[in-house]
């Protein structure tokens, strides 16, 4: 078996056990009442900011900030450390196709996932905005949801990739990963530009991104960047780039461990 | 090429001076044997090295030292990996999957087609008598059905080689029988199989060689016989049947060959050295006049007592 024809074989058989599991379907079906709730908020907000004010900033923080770090570093931990926790790893291990076809697979299956479920709700989040047609007196900006598709559709490859590389490797990858989103994503990611530490965050590279894109206003790169007062648009350098590499060493790390670990394959006491 | 018993010995798996070491603790030494299209069993205490063997067979060990070959392939690369099945023992499965998703899922692995997957899945589940529930999660499955999934996913894709740890788990007596012809129909279709377990007796009634294994070391290889055969500092233990004990066991005693002797309802065990000629003089007297002896078992032939007497 091709190495292409395995990786795809394992990221379909991921997605369909992923899909077994009851909290994606919460989620899933949690994110059906998004317009109704994005309708409601929008109606609160009145005419202090427009759409796409609100749009760009409630969609960051839910999906961006909370919602895609948690959910994917949950099913890349699902994905590949249950295996290694329940020892069900033997039964793949010893089919014919490389360790890496098997990692690979899983991390598609997870960034698939992950970005499907959540473009889903940013389109349902964005609808109960679009409803309200003062909040856009220069007509609906569809294109807001192209741009925040990407937005996630890179965080969560990027999570995925993270939340492997501490399944792959470590002994409780959820509690690391946790450390990871809280220590790194919520406060180094905030820090202002000066902070070259904010490199190593998958939250700056994407909200530059986002920057980028959205072409924001004094007040929305404010919302976005609170830690940084004085945005200027040569702040966003190469985010795209950034996120790539970043992405790129940890799934190369993962792949080190995962092929090369020798997994305790005993039964527990 | 053939042994005495006509078993093929192609080495379809070989170990040649493996050692295993986990830091400073070692869990083979040097260890060498082969086997062909056959049935092995592999023997030996809980820690004794079987499992990491078996380990080493699959690729999920690294040997330290020395080679393990599948099918004439190095353990552990993709080419052996598709000749080899491997039953652990291990009650860990897939539980939201159906008993016929998952093995047909193990099977696409092996770059079979979907269609062809689920049709082969539930073929050898039906052969394995889980046909009526292959469609039922393995989270609803009792202990014994969750042993016939493992068995169904080592032999679903034909291995070459089979590697069954501690296979008779959970299953009740009919399914052991049927496992067993099962094992023994493997090596007549040209499968090496290397079984361990625990129960020696049922162990030995599949196996036609041992390897028997204790703290990480080759402790012996050959047929149950043949090794028992080796054991001259151990004395030979027989039962015969009498309707007179008392006049046998006095018989018995004026030999040279017998060590002891003790009676036991209507039969008396016999405790032989190692010197000929007994089995002539019990001849004499079991078919002569004196028709003193009307059953010989032998009591400490089976692979329970070379195991017993090899380990201590």
């Amino acid at each position: 078996m091709g190495f292409p024809r395995a990786t795809g074989e394992v990221a379909r058989q991921t997605v369909l056990l992923l899909m077994q599991n009851r909290l994606l379907w919460v989620v899933g079906t949690a994110q059906l009442a998004l317009p109704a709730l994005s309708y409601l908020l929008g109606g609160a907000i009145g005419d202090r900011h427009a759409g796409r004010h609100d749009y760009a900033v409630t969609t960051w923080t839910l999906f961006v900030f909370v919602l895609v770090p948690w959910t994917t570093l949950y099913c890349g931990v699902q994905a590949v450390h249950a295996d290694i926790e329940d020892r069900t790893f033997q039964y793949l291990f010893l089919r014919p196709v490389s360790r890496a076809a098997l990692l690979l697979g899983k991390l598609i299956a997870v960034a698939a996932l992950s970005t499907v479920l959540f473009c889903f709700g940013a389109v349902a989040w964005f609808l109960g905005f679009a409803a309200r047609s003062t909040l856009w007196p220069e007509g609906v900006e569809f294109e807001l949801v192209a741009i925040y598709a990407q937005a996630i559709a890179m965080a969560a490859t990027a999570y995925a990739a993270i939340a492997v590389l501490f399944a792959a490797r470590l002994r409780r990858p959820l509690v690391w990963g946790a450390c990871f989103i809280v220590g790194l994503q919520v406060f180094v990611g905030n820090l202002p530009a000066k902070a070259r530490i904010r490199y190593l965050t998958i939250t700056d590279p994407v909200r530059r991104f986002l920057l980028d894109r959205l072409n924001p206003d004094r007040q929305l790169a404010q919302d976005l960047w609170h830690w940084e007062h004085e945005f200027k648009p040569d702040l966003i350098g190469q985010p795209v780039l950034n996120l790539a590499i970043l992405t790129a060493v940890a799934t190369a790390l993962a792949l080190w461990f995962y092929t090369r670990s020798e997994y305790d394959s005993r039964e527990r006491e | 090429m053939s042994d005495a018993n006509g078993a093929d010995r192609v080495p379809l798996l070989a170990f040649a001076n493996v050692s295993k070491w986990y830091g400073q603790v070692s869990a083979l030494m040097d260890v060498s044997f082969a086997v062909g299209t056959e049935v092995v069993g592999l023997v030996g205490r809980n820690g004794a090295g079987k499992t990491t063997l078996m380990k080493l067979t699959c690729g999920l060990l690294r040997p330290s030292q020395g080679k393990v070959a599948v099918a004439g392939h190095d353990a552990g690369s993709a080419t052996a990996r598709a000749a080899l099945g491997f039953c652990p023992d291990l009650d860990r499965l897939y539980e939201r999957l159906s008993g016929r998703a998952f093995v047909a899922w193990m099977l696409r692995l092996h770059g079979v087609g979907s269609a062809q997957a689920r049709a082969r899945a539930g073929e050898v589940l039906e052969q394995l008598g889980l046909g009526a529930d292959m469609h039922r999660r393995i989270g609803q499955y009792s202990k014994g059905m969750r042993q016939r999934v493992r068995l169904a996913q080592a032999l679903a894709h034909r291995p070459r080689v089979v590697l069954l740890d501690e296979p008779m788990t959970g299953l009740d007596p009919i399914a052991r029988h049927e496992l067993a012809q099962t094992i023994a129909q493997l090596a007549r279709d040209g499968v090496g199989v290397l079984v361990s377990s625990h129960v020696l007796h049922e162990l030995e009634a599949m196996i036609g060689r041992v390897v028997l294994i204790h703290q990480g070391r080759l402790l012996a290889e050959g047929r149950v016989a043949d090794l028992r055969g080796q054991l001259r500092g151990q004395p030979h233990r027989l039962r015969l049947g009498s309707e007179r004990p008392r006049e046998l066991a006095a018989a018995l005693v004026r030999l040279p060959q017998v060590v002891g002797v003790e009676f036991a309802d209507a039969a008396v065990q016999v405790a032989l050295s190692g010197e000929p000629g007994f089995y002539g003089t019990l001849t004499a007297l079991g078919a002569g006049s004196a028709g003193l002896v009307e059953e010989v078992q032998p009591l400490d032939d089976s692979l329970a007592s070379v195991f017993g007497y090899l380990v201590g």
